[in-house]
């Protein structure tokens, strides 16, 4: 078996090499066509070095977990926040207090899927998880609702992502439970806060915080509110039922806003190089920055 | 067609970005990389083509790296930006608005980004606070360019503050200086876009902060810390590129009217231009090899196994060149140093110190 | 960098294979020296990914943190390089020597000490970096680890700082000590590349040095397409194997360029000052095992004002110190200073051993000596000399002109009415004068600690590291 081991291993060594030498004329056919012969060749050798016992470690992503599913957590994580949150936040909440195993990354595709579900037949299901909708009635950018809120709160206007950051460290804080999670995470939101942390160190006080964001919300709550019942209105008024839950226009499509989110913007990191001195002014993207942004305006960073 | 565009020929134009129009004052003397920066050419695509590939590249750990920090700072309506900047400008509580310019598809988010800034310079506080990835615009030699700060901040008492996001490591209060020294650098780009925009739109430029607002990790966690970098000096360097980016006129007066350094570029985007032919075009301008291009040029492979060929001493550095007194070959150097060539005008003193030089070492190693 | 560096680069670039620019080794070569090559994760300040480190050349141990994103698996890697590097430090503390001091108690120095041999300054400020990182940590409280762990801490941050120290040998950059002894024929930045530069020293330029499939970098960073194409896959995979195996391509071929580097460096004679730094360095490792014997608090975060003055202070005398000391133990080193004009060197051609001034009680005896020279001399008469041949002696320039170069001898020729047997040179006796000295100036008077000026913040408290510091994330 270590003969065989020993060819693997040679042959992989020689691929990688190859996909190496491909990537950097950037010949990415050559690479793509190795690529695959290198991961049957890794996977071989996987399977003869561990005897063949277990053939893949890893847990397969969006399968359900325990009995809850993705869907059902974020539902959860979502209710208790009362308020649009991103995936990052939704899956904190949900480590924190329903025990769950929730990935911020497995949120990314649901409003997709959601969506498509209402479209084959609207209304069928109790609740969906929707968009929160931009001034411009466009869904806003990685944040998610659940469809059965009122419209005011799905709404976002220029102060809502401020006001339901404090809706939702009033929530965590109202929720707080002995478990770490959920203190290093209030502690994390309540550090933001005027007023909202003692210190650095120690747990933080959950009347503390509330006090604290109930204080500040006080100073946006009027013109929130009236920004977000302004485009209420205009949804009503404007966007059919499909819309009204998942965006009006096709400018940003539902699908594009994901991408967008899972890749979080260009990257910010400094290229490297062999005589690349820590960050140089030099553009040497990698090739998936490049070719992504080849026919938009450059992105800032790269 | 100018004469810029006839370089370029067929090949399409590469957009410049900020870190890209930085690097325009790295070497400015080069004639060469002025020329492909102003015809707007993809030096990259050229330095594969003509078998130099540069050597740069981003591994996947660091960008996922800077892609979780941004996201970081940026989450649940800006918290973390808001405390810095509530720290480090004394920006008032009321001031939270936040506008996600990303929102708008990327054919409009130049414009939106235009009306948005001028609704804040012209009403003020009332206008928005932060605006998530707002896409500015530079002319570079007659191109524009589209750029996209991070983060800009508007703030009561009228002034915008740009904010760039690093994920490089401030550990102690201190930073790795090349890479504060390179986020300056690219930090002015946004400054001078920005102010050309309030410009052109009947405000004051100088309600843009020369002060950008640095944000990165502190110390070995991932939390956020914001600092104040003043980028007057690099401001004024770009300045004084851009302008000579216009001059490039005389530059093509002395090169002769057919050149260009087209890559004829097929279906596929792939070059067909001979690399022999493409080469000998490169050539017909004028390079400025120096070891630091090997981090800020594409290019640097090819220019310097011609400064190889040509036995430059630009290839020990400018240092060593400095010292030799500009003599350019390492031949004559040589030469200089064991008395086979006699000096030239002006040649004189460099000479003598390099026949010691010579003298010296033989005495000391014999 | 000299004229003559430069020559010997133009040189190095003419002939095809790197040029001496020393004749003597003036860094000192542990008989046990342990080589240490950290690899860090992209885009991390101080993550670990990998190590490689070991005192024999054939017996490399290799650790890995083999999902680089667990704070866990990242100490468990530090308790195990800890593991490693802390009894080979502490096995230098037992064998001491008792040393007598003037106006002081004797203290006990140990009579060998440990050196890391790193890759590069990179990879100097990477184990700063993780010193840094460890020293502050716990072994109880809210996120425990092993008590080794800040122990290796302190001793990587006292190592990252004594490799500041100019002329140190305690952590020696090989990159850094190969362009201290050889010119290559390429810029100082290409030089940062161990491969390359060890090419052009051993067989001549290649373009594989910089071909990251046949060199990996020497870390701490790793190759991007590595990262891309190898690295990202193995850890995606959750095969510890593979990303141990990964890791392993990318540091042996280093291992094997730091030996041989170690090699070249061992086969230059000693210069004749490097025991004497070293002694210093035994001293420095001594003073530093007996603090933390004494129970002293972590290295502070940053230096009070006084300390950063004394600290900058000192790192220039020992500058100074260092540049003299490598003149006069190496005559191509001396040779950029008589290029100069600060040194001469030439044949004895005169002699009045028995020249005296003064009269009566006052006479003092002088010796004269007139030297032949091609230097071209650049010194006033009355400027103080001395020279590499008799290290005690001291004399003073009383005129130079047209190659001939009068001094008369101060210092070093004895009491007596005539000079010590072999105090003054022969006629026919070459030798080499230099206005470079290693007599300066005592340290500034630096207010001690406790009187720093409120322009200054005012004294220093004393560093105590709080929870904060403990509980630290490092993520
Ligand atoms: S690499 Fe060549 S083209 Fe680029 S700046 Fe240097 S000399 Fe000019």
């Amino acid at each position: 078996m270590s003969d065989r081991l020993d060819q693997l291993e040679a042959r992989i060594d020689e691929l990688r090499a190859g996909v190496r030498r491909a990537m950097r004329v950037k010949d990415t056919a050559t690479a793509r066509a190795l690529r695959a012969e290198l991961r049957a060749a890794e996977r071989s050798w996987d399977t003869l070095v561990t005897g063949g016992l277990d053939g893949s470690p890893r847990v397969p992503d969006g399968a359900p977990q325990g009995l809850v599913t993705v869907r059902e957590q974020a539902h959860q994580a979502l209710t208790l926040l009362g308020a649009p949150a991103q995936p990052r936040l939704i899956a904190a909440v949900g480590e924190a207090f329903l025990g769950g195993t929730l990935r911020g990354s497995q949120l990314t595709s649901l409003r997709r899927d959601e969506e498509r579900s209402f479209a084959s037949s609207p209304y069928g299901r109790p609740y969906y998880l929707c968009a929160a909708l931009t001034d411009r009635l466009a869904p806003a950018r990685g944040l998610l609702t659940v469809s059965t809120w009122p419209l005011e709160r799905r709404m976002v206007g220029p102060l809502s992502p401020r006001v339901d950051f404090l809706t939702c460290a009033i929530a965590v804080a109202r929720h707080l439970s002995p478990d770490p999670r959920a203190a290093r995470l209030l502690a994390r939101m309540a550090r933001n806060i005027p007023g909202g942390a003692a210190g650095d160190l120690g747990p933080p006080d959950p009347d503390r915080v509330i006090e604290a964001a109930a204080n500040e919300l006080a100073v946006h709550a009027e013109r929130d509110t009236r920004d977000r019942a302004d485009l209420a209105e205009r949804a009503t008024s404007q966007l059919d039922d499909r819309a009204r839950l998942f965006g009006g226009t096709t400018l940003i499509t539902v699908a594009g806003a994901a991408a967008t989110a899972a890749n979080g913007g260009a990257p910010t990191g400094p290229p490297a190089g062999p005589y690349v001195l820590g960050a140089p002014d030099k553009g040497a993207g990698a090739t998936a920055a490049r070719t992504k942004t080849r026919n938009t305006p450059t992105r800032g960073r790269r | 067609m100018n004469r810029l565009d006839a370089l370029r020929g067929t090949t399409p134009q590469k957009p410049h970005d900020a870190r890209a129009i930085a690097a325009l004052a790295a070497n400015p003397g080069c004639a060469r990389r002025a020329l492909l920066d102003g015809a707007g050419i993809d030096k990259d695509a050229a330095a594969r083509h003509l078998g130099f590939p540069a050597p740069f590249g981003q591994s996947p750990f660091a960008i996922t790296r800077g892609n979780v920090f941004e996201a970081l700072v940026k989450a649940d309506g800006c918290a973390e930006l808001l405390r810095m900047l509530r720290e480090l400008l004394g920006l008032p509580i009321a001031e939270v608005a936040y506008h996600d310019v990303e929102n708008v598809g990327a054919h409009l988010r130049h414009a939106h980004t235009r009306a948005l800034f001028d609704r804040a310079a012209r009403d003020g506080g009332d206008a928005g606070t932060v605006y998530d990835h707002p896409l500015l615009s530079l002319d570079i030699a007659g191109h524009t360019a589209y750029l996209e700060p991070d983060v800009v901040a508007f703030q009561l008492g009228g002034r915008f503050h740009i904010v760039e996001i690093k994920s490089f490591a401030v550990i102690d209060g201190q930073a790795d200086p090349s890479a504060v020294a390179a986020a300056a650098r690219q930090a002015a780009v946004y400054v001078l876009a920005l102010r050309r925009m309030l410009r052109e739109l009947g405000h004051d430029p100088l309600r843009v902060a020369h002060d950008v607002v640095l944000v990165c990790p502190e110390n070995f966690a991932n939390r956020p810390v914001a600092s104040p970098l003043d980028v007057r000096r690099q401001l004024g360097v770009l300045e004084r590129q851009l302008s000579r980016m216009t001059g490039l006129d005389r530059l093509l007066d002395g090169l002769p009217a057919d050149l260009t350094f087209d890559l004829l570029p097929d279906e596929d985007g792939l070059p067909t231009r001979p690399a022999a032919e493409l080469a000998d075009a490169l050539r017909g301008a004028t390079a400025r090899y120096a070891p630091d291009c090997l981090s800020a040029c594409d290019l640097c492979f090819f220019c310097r196994d011609e400064a190889r060929q040509e036995g430059a001493t630009d290839l020990l550095g400018r240092h060593v060149r400095d010292e030799l007194g500009g003599v350019a070959s390492v031949g004559e150097a040589l030469g200089l140093a064991d008395g086979a060539r006699d000096p030239a005008e002006g040649q004189e003193e460099i000479a003598r110190l390099l026949r010691n030089a010579e003298r010296l070492r033989r005495e000391c190693l014999a | 960098m000299s004229l003559l560096t430069s020559l010997a680069r133009l040189r190095a670039l003419d002939e095809g294979i790197a040029q001496p620019i020393a004749t003597v080794r003036h860094v000192h070569l542990s008989a046990r020296p342990m080589v240490f090559i950290p690899l860090k994760l992209s885009g991390e300040a101080a993550a670990p990914l990998a190590a490689v480190l070991g005192t024999e050349r054939d017996r490399p141990h290799l650790l890995v943190v083999t999902q680089p994103r667990n704070r866990d698996l990242r100490f468990a890697w530090a308790a195990e390089l800890a593991g490693l590097l802390l009894p080979y430090i502490e096995g230098f503390l037992a064998a001491t020597e008792t040393v007598e001091r003037r106006n002081a108690d004797p203290y006990e120095r140990a009579l060998d000490a440990p050196q890391l041999v790193l890759p590069n300054p990179a990879g100097v400020a990477f184990t700063r970096l993780l010193g840094r990182s460890t020293r502050f940590r716990r072994a109880d409280g809210p996120y425990p680890v092993p008590a080794s762990v800040p122990l290796l801490g302190r001793w990587l941050t006292y190592f990252g700082e004594r490799a500041a120290f100019p002329g140190s040998s305690l952590m020696p950059a090989v990159t850094e000590e190969l362009g201290r002894h050889w010119a290559s024929g390429q810029s100082g930045l290409e030089d940062a590349n161990l491969a390359a530069q060890l090419g052009w020293i051993t067989e001549g330029p290649s373009d594989d040095a910089e071909d990251p499939l046949i060199w990996p970098p020497a870390g701490p960073a790793t190759d991007p397409g590595f990262d891309a194409e190898v690295l990202a896959p193995a850890i995606e995979s959750g095969s510890a194997e593979r990303v141990t195996e990964a890791l392993r391509t990318q540091l042996e071929p280093t291992w094997r360029l730091m030996w041989r580097a170690i090699d070249l460096l061992a086969g230059l004679p000693e210069g004749a000052s490097v025991a004497q730094r070293w002694e210093h360095d035994r001293g420095s490792f001594s003073g530093m095992a007996a603090q933390l014997a004494e129970g002293a608090p972590p290295q502070a975060r940053r230096d009070g004002a006084v300390a950063a003055a004394s600290r900058l202070a000192r790192l220039e005398r020992a500058q100074a110190a260092y540049e003299v000391q490598r003149a006069y133990d190496d005559p191509l080193v001396m040779a950029e200073h008589r290029l100069t004009g600060e040194a001469f060197a030439g044949e004895v051609v005169e002699t009045d051993p028995e020249h005296a001034e003064g009269e009566g009680r006052s006479r003092k005896l002088r010796p004269l000596v007139v030297i032949k020279t091609d230097d071209p001399v650049r010194l006033a008469p009355g400027t103080a000399l001395g020279t590499p041949q008799r290290r005690a002696q001291g004399a003073q320039l009383v005129s130079a002109r047209d190659g001939l170069v009068t001094l008369k001898i101060t210092k070093g020729m004895g009491r007596g009415r005539t000079p010590a047997p072999g105090s003054v040179p022969e006629v026919g006796e070459r030798v080499c004068y230099t206005s470079l000295t290693d007599d300066f100036q005592g340290s500034a008077a630096l207010p001690e600690a406790e009187a720093t000026p409120w322009t200054h913040g005012g004294p220093p408290r004393e560093y105590e590291p709080g929870d904060e510091d403990a509980r630290e994330e490092w993520s």
